[in-house]
């Protein structure tokens, strides 16, 4: 049996496959088991048939994701590294820039206590600026931007602690 | 005519420009930044100048550069397209100080209706209603004229365009702060903070006319186009003829629209903004001294292009057509394609758009900046493509449009193609009862919801079972060679006037 775990946006899927012979899988999302034949398509397709549906699946990999397309919907999913833990992505006390930009205002500085929805930076992209808040009241541990700077996305740009007691 | 020409922009628009040239027998000259070496706007002109870096600043942006291309390919005139240095009165004239025709307006011209003070100005001496509005110094005047307005108002960049750098105010208490936060953006979008003040229309839509001037007085107009679905005041879905202009109306709006291309004596193809109140009372937002983004829906129904007719102003300074032999027939509606992830708040995306497929059909046309294997660099605006469709009535144009969404691939980059789906689906777009402000008061949530609802099992099956069988395989390589056939990846592109 093979297991996987891919993100759906904030949420992190688990899929378990069981090859049952003769180009049938009996497969389990979040614990939903059904049984399909699956058949290799040219381009990237698969047909996956189940005992009431016929469903041609379109495969694109970039990096880690898949983009998954179901007749006319198009699906994205990321595959989570082996032994990643679930909620990965939502660090402790770290925030992350949301796409890549150019880092435009800084507006606290390391060491300062901020009150939850305070705004700390500003990141512009694509001609649109997006401000960072703080997701909570807390002490700003350190800042690993400065204004100008420009960042990718999912890079941790502030670091928070919990608020002075 | 121009024997040579360069195209002082990327992506789709330069892509678009780069076909009309080559149906004239005219060469192109395209331009590219480091980053956008290979991209398909240079793949599909004649020859390539590299001119930079990936900042815009260094290339796209950079005026020298820009006119050092052009000195060493020998083009005799520079399309700026849209956004970039289009509307910058600087750039106009240094092309005309090179020696070269700029494909546009005069460099008065330019700045005139880039300074939406001016605009204002000269749309009010030519007749045009105007929306009451106030113009002050600093931010204690400014706040004193916005009691005077009333609230909600609006705090427009003077420079500004597109909506870009734009405020609402609801109430005197956020006036300080959208006044510091809209002079910051105006400062570092525009190189100028200076903003004005306007009083806020409800629920309007957005109407435009689409003119042509031969630069000494002559004038005509296209008809108009409906562009009042919007997100964030950035059009998103536009179409030709307004389904909420009836005849009278029209006449009204073209006419000011041309009193106002006439007034200004102006050069070439623009167009006049309006706000369309419910009550049917209109009035002047701004004029675009370029080519718009949606200018196909205008080339779908008038069966012109007006790019063609750029070119033939800037050679010949005459207008193609008189008014009475232009016509409008049948509807036209066009969808933005973005490189933004409408389930995570349109965050604009960046990649390589491993798979791309656009659609083709009676009545289709797409006009696209990438293909198969191309990158989406984080540098520009993120707009991948247009699609269009045309048909004998709206109701026909808007089910191609919905087929042709169905129908577009883009995998690799997240666009915004779900929500442009759904948004062609919506009861009220396909009622056409919308105003400027509708996608956001009431599409946005819908579609939030149904955005972030789970994945469907099958589809994390599928992505399973590919990965368990091999499928996708390793990455295709890039395609090399793709010179020849690559007017066949960018779909179908066809109507009357580009015959």
């Amino acid at each position: 049996m093979t297991r996987s775990e891919w993100r759906d946006g904030e949420r992190v899927r688990s899929v378990e496959i069981e090859p049952l012979g003769g180009g049938r899988y009996r497969v389990t999302v979040d614990g939903v088991a059904g049984e399909w034949a699956v058949e290799r398509l040219p381009g990237d397709q698969l047909r996956l048939t189940s005992a009431s549906s016929t469903t041609v699946a379109e495969l694109t990999a970039a990096g880690a994701r898949r983009f998954v397309r179901l007749g006319t919907m198009d699906f994205v999913v990321e595959r989570e590294a082996t032994g990643r833990r679930r909620g990965g992505r939502a660090h402790q006390g770290g925030l992350e820039s949301p796409m890549p930009g150019v880092v435009t205002r800084v507006m606290v500085a390391a060491g300062e206590t901020v009150a939850r929805g305070q705004p700390l930076l500003a990141l512009e992209a694509m001609k649109m600026e997006h401000v960072i808040r703080a997701p909570r009241d807390g002490r700003i541990k350190s800042i690993a931007a400065r204004a100008g700077e420009m960042v990718n996305g999912g890079v941790p740009l502030v670091e928070l602690d919990e608020p002075p007691a | 005519m121009f024997s040579k020409v360069l195209i002082a922009n990327r992506g789709e628009i330069a892509c678009r420009i780069a076909r009309t040239l080559a149906a004239m027998g005219v060469r192109s000259v395209a331009v590219c930044s480091e980053a956008d070496r290979g991209a398909l706007h240079t793949r599909v002109a004649d020859e390539v100048r590299v001119i930079g870096p990936a900042e815009a600043r260094g290339s796209y942006l950079d005026i020298a550069a820009i006119l050092r291309a052009a000195r060493s390919s020998g083009a005799q005139a520079i399309h700026p397209g849209y956004g970039f240095l289009a509307e910058q009165a600087g750039f106009a004239a240094a092309v005309e100080d090179a020696g070269l025709a700029f494909i546009g307006p005069t460099p008065e011209q330019v700045r005139a209706m880039g300074d939406k003070r001016a605009a204002r100005a000269i749309a009010r001496d030519a007749g045009v209603p105007m929306v009451p509005g106030a113009e002050g110094h600093d931010p204690a005047e400014l706040a004193r004229l916005a009691e005077r307005l009333g609230f909600p108002v609006l705090v427009k960049a003077a420079l500004g365009g597109g909506g870009k750098g734009m405020r609402l105010v609801e109430e005197p208490a956020g006036l300080a702060e959208a006044l510091e936060s809209a002079t910051r953006l105006a400062q570092s979008a525009f190189g100028d903070g200076a903003v004005y003040l306007e009083k806020r229309i409800v629920r309007p839509r957005h109407i435009e006319v689409q003119v042509a001037g031969d630069g000494q007085g002559q004038a005509v107009h296209l008809f108009e186009r409906e562009c009042s679905l919007q997100r964030r005041h950035q059009k998103v879905v536009e179409e030709s003829p307004s389904p909420a202009v009836d005849a009278a109306l029209r006449e009204r709006l073209t006419t000011a629209a041309v009193s106002l291309a006439r007034a200004a004596r102006y050069r070439g193809v623009g167009t006049v903004e309006f706000l369309v109140a419910p009550g049917g009372e209109f009035y002047f937002l701004e004029m675009n001294t370029r080519l718009q983004v949606e200018h196909p829906v205008t080339e779908m129904v008038t069966g012109l292009d007006l790019v063609r007719w750029q070119l033939e102003i800037a050679a010949t300074g005459r207008l193609p057509l008189a008014q009475a032999a232009i016509h409008s027939s049948g509807n036209a509606i066009e969808a933005r394609v973005y490189a933004e992830d409408a389930s995570r708040g349109f965050l604009p995306q960046a990649g390589t758009a491993v798979r791309v497929r656009w659609p083709e059909g009676p009545g289709v046309r797409c006009d696209a900046g990438i293909a198969s294997g191309d990158g989406v660099p984080v540098h520009y605006d993120p707009i991948l493509a247009k699609l269009i469709a045309s048909g004998r009535t709206r109701a026909e144009a808007l089910e191609r449009l919905t087929e042709a969404l169905d129908a577009a691939v883009v995998h690799g980059v997240v666009t915004n193609l779900p929500f442009l789906r759904a948004l062609v689906r919506a009861r009220a777009v396909v009622r056409a009862e919308f105003d400027t402000e509708w996608i956001e008061r009431e599409f946005l949530a819908g579609f939030a919801a149904v955005a972030s609802a789970p994945v469907p099992e099958l589809a994390l099956a599928a992505a399973a079972l590919g990965e368990l069988m091999g499928v996708p395989a390793a990455l295709a390589p890039r395609a090399g060679a793709r010179r020849s056939s690559v007017f066949a990846t960018l779909g179908r592109w066809r109507h009357p006037g580009l015959a």
